[in-house]
């Protein structure tokens, strides 16, 4: 026993003698800084833009927080992505609406049309942050099931809107509008 | 070589009837919004599973393709045919027998229901009658 204290003796004394208090103190610091500048790079920068949602479907237009998104060529309201959501996920005390508004979008990184479905976010009140109202192949309130004006809430348990989503049915077998 | 031959005639038949088979699209784009994709509804739309208690039940073939979500829905004829047939075979299990034609669609839908409510209920209660 006594041997191990020994041995533990001499090495502390060692260290105290040979590394100063401070090296640790900057190395541990370095570590720190360093994995946190490491998003910064180039290289994780350009993982993101490959960025797979959770239908599994790859956008070149990779950031789903931006308006610019390509899912979001149809959409008219706050993206979820911005409201503690997902593009394809609700924030936490909203419930998804069953019914929604649907429409198509190419995706650039394949040059294929896929068939978006805008779910509202229903339950708390609106969320406010980025807005999006771009409207591509939207039709007037006279072909509700095409528009984007309605209340979409109308089938979730509370009618209060809160943002809303864009996900990925499947691809369309033709851009709208239809031949 | 002769098999070859019919294997090659079957596949060029087969060929158009896929590329034209919109009624998944069509269904998705014009009705599932609301009716949702697998058509159970919600609160507020009914349910198209309910269309197999009214299949053959007089007055619903043509309400069917009446009703304002169908007959006013932006598709050609021959499309909105072809959709009504898909929908009659997957929420009712069977095809309807004749199928729907453009010609029957084109005519039905240029016949507006003036109160699509009301002959809802008289449908329903004929049947229950």
């Amino acid at each position: 026993m006594s041997r191990l204290d020994h041995w533990f003796e001499g090495m502390s004394r060692q260290s105290a003698r040979r590394v100063s208090r401070r090296s640790w103190l900057s190395r541990f610091g370095g570590v720190l800084v360093g994995g946190a500048a490491l998003p910064l790079l180039p290289v994780a920068r350009a993982a993101e833009k490959h960025q797979v949602g959770e239908d599994g479907v790859k956008g070149r237009e990779g950031d789903p927080r931006r308006c610019e998104y390509w899912r979001h060529c149809a959409i008219d309201g706050f993206l979820c992505s911005c409201c503690g959501g997902s593009h394809t996920a609700c924030p936490p005390g909203t419930e998804m609406s069953p019914v929604t508004w649907i429409g198509t979008c190419r995706n650039p990184a394949d040059g294929i049309d896929y068939i978006i479905s805008y779910n509202d976010c229903c339950g708390k009140t609106f969320c406010g942050r980025c807005m999006c109202n771009r409207n591509e192949g939207e039709r007037p309130l006279y072909h509700w099931y095409r528009n984007n004006d309605i209340n979409w809430c109308g089938g979730a348990k509370t009618q209060t809107y809160s943002c809303s989503t864009a996900v990925v049915v499947k691809a369309a077998k033709e851009a709208q509008p239809e031949k | 070589m002769k098999a070859l031959l019919i294997t090659i005639g079957l596949l060029l038949l087969a060929l158009p009837t896929r590329a034209d088979s919109y009624e998944e699209h069509d269904y998705i784009l014009n009705c599932s919004g609301c009716h949702r994709m697998d058509g159970r509804g919600s609160r507020t739309v009914p349910s198209l599973l309910a269309m197999r208690e009214l299949l053959g039940k007089p007055g619903v073939r043509a309400y069917w393709a009446q009703v304002p979500g169908v007959a006013q829905a932006p598709l050609t004829d021959a499309r909105l045919a072809a959709l009504l047939n898909w929908l009659v075979k997957r929420f009712t299990g069977q095809s309807p027998n004749p199928p729907y034609t453009k010609e029957e669609a084109k005519r039905l839908r240029r016949t507006p229901l003036r109160d699509p409510v009301v002959r809802r209920s008289k449908i329903r209660d004929a049947i229950l009658r």
